[in-house]
């Protein structure tokens, strides 16, 4: 699913691009946000809380840190509403996060 | 709501459930507490929950000594069902001025005196506990591994549920409108959902502490100011022990959960009793915090907010009677450091109120010693 209509954001769609995802080559367009282009790529795991469990998307807004994923070496990155660049290095994160 | 008590205990902060405990422990049957919130909704509950031993007096050294003891087995002493959360990280207290080594050079020989084994460190050894500490600016440092952190919630809870198990009576959401004083006697504690005859009250209310004494027509030498604090997003742990500076004017402790919690103190405060927020906190509480903890830079803040010291010219707790009303007793006036003595506070209040032997001498506290202006003033407070 790819989100197109988003409450708060507005997505304007540019040209495809594309990042890593855990090493791997992944497709996205300019525009959106990583969330966005990683649950277009059949990704909904984005964190493991520091119990192990699994986290994903919850309020879609920056609101409620529940899509921390490590990007390009740093944690706690809010994916929901970081937008997507080209050649980003984008991480499953464990845990709370380190800052350095 | 019940009619009589043998002793109404003000205040469900720390210090009023461990007072409430302690005397029930002891005997005491109809014991009340009254609070105005929920437990720890005052002082105790926005507090730093640090818990420190390095102080400056030989009193403030026993009674935080004393409680620390106590905290290291609380869990099972008050058979609590949850944890209080006891990390003993130490604290490092960060001096940056030569008058602040002097300092800290004679606190830790008074401190070792009273069997608290702090020590001097170099800023090389200072390193090895906190790698990431900027130590720019630093002279020296001293530090005591047994210190640490408590959670003042789950601490308040603890001692609460104890005391009710023993037969306290706590009363939430109460607040106290006055107290009835006859022929210099205390007779009644009015509040809003029915008064309590009584002929010992006891006045724990923190940082509203001076607004129960006037209703019994005491005036005590405190004021509350205004004291904020911040906490960040949980992190993976950087830190062990609290890191604090007078002179730069910051404690800082990352929390088990994973937040680090700092605040600072500020005599332009307000002291009008409002524990509102200000920007201005901010601004200069992560200025320090940054400096002296640098990877800080890229934590996220997640929230502030604000709680009151209760204030005494020597900055240590006023214990024990009033003279012009009797039974009325004051455990008050704790500047900021109120939680970490509450077990402390609870036991040598019980024993003073039933007459004992005390286990710490606190007649030196009482509040005859502003008459006298013979005080000991506390140099290490944030």
């Amino acid at each position: 699913m790819r989100i197109e209509d988003h409450p708060v954001l507005e997505f304007k769609r540019g040209k495809k691009i594309s990042f890593t995802y855990n090493g791997e080559k992944v497709e996205g367009y300019e525009g959106e946000t990583i969330a966005a282009a990683l649950h277009a790529a059949g990704v909904q795991v984005l964190s493991y809380s520091d119990r192990h469990r699994p986290r994903g998307f919850y309020c879609a807004i920056g609101n409620c840190s529940s899509c921390f994923m490590e990007v390009n070496g740093e944690s706690n990155v809010k994916v929901c509403i970081e937008p997507l660049q080209e050649g980003m290095d984008v991480k499953t994160q464990k845990g709370k996060g380190e800052i350095v | 709501m019940v009619k009589t008590a043998e002793v109404v205990i003000i205040g469900g902060g720390i210090s009023g459930c461990a007072i409430a405990y302690n005397l029930a422990k002891k005997g005491v049957k109809d014991v009340v507490v009254i609070e105005k919130g929920y437990l720890a909704s005052g002082a105790t509950g926005s507090c730093g929950a640090g818990i420190r031993q390095q102080w400056g007096t030989e009193m403030n050294c026993k009674i935080a000594k004393m409680s620390c003891e106590f905290f290291e087995t609380a869990n099972e002493e008050l058979q609590y069902d949850g944890d209080i959360e006891f990390k003993q990280g130490g604290y490092l207290l960060l001096a940056s001025t030569d008058k602040e080594h002097e300092q800290f050079k004679k606190n830790v020989e008074l401190q070792n005196s009273l069997g608290i084994h702090s020590r001097m460190l170099n800023l090389d050894e200072a390193k090895k506990i906190v790698p990431h500490l900027n130590t720019e600016g630093l002279v020296s440092t001293a530090f005591y591994e047994k210190d640490g952190h408590l959670n003042p919630f789950h601490a308040t809870e603890a001692y609460g549920k104890a005391a009710e198990r023993l037969g306290a009576k706590i009363y939430k959401y109460t607040e106290v409108t006055g107290i009835e004083v006859e022929n210099g006697r205390v007779k009644k504690v009015k509040t809003d959902k029915g008064d309590i005859e009584t002929k010992v009250v006891v006045n724990a209310a923190g940082g509203h502490s001076q607004v129960i004494a006037e209703m019994a027509g005491v005036d005590i030498p405190v004021y509350s100011e205004r004291h904020q604090i911040l906490v960040t997003e949980p992190l993976e742990p950087l830190l062990e022990p609290m890191l604090m500076s007078f002179s730069l004017n910051i404690y800082c402790q990352q929390v088990p959960h994973g937040g680090f919690i700092m605040g600072r103190g500020d005599d332009t405060e307000p002291r009008d009793l409002r524990v509102t927020s200000s920007w201005q906190f901010l601004d200069e509480m992560i200025k320090t915090a940054t400096r002296v903890l640098p990877p800080l830079k890229k934590a996220r803040l997640l929230r502030q907010w604000a709680g009151l010291y209760n204030m005494t010219p020597d900055r240590q707790p006023i214990y024990g009677k009033v003279d012009e009303v009797e039974g009325f007793y004051l455990a008050v006036g704790f500047s900021g450091h109120g939680f970490m003595f509450g077990p402390a506070t609870g036991l040598l209040m019980a024993e003073y109120i039933l007459g004992e032997e005390p286990t710490i001498n606190i007649d030196m506290l009482g509040l005859k010693r502003f008459e006298s202006g013979d005080l000991i003033l506390e140099p290490s407070v944030v």
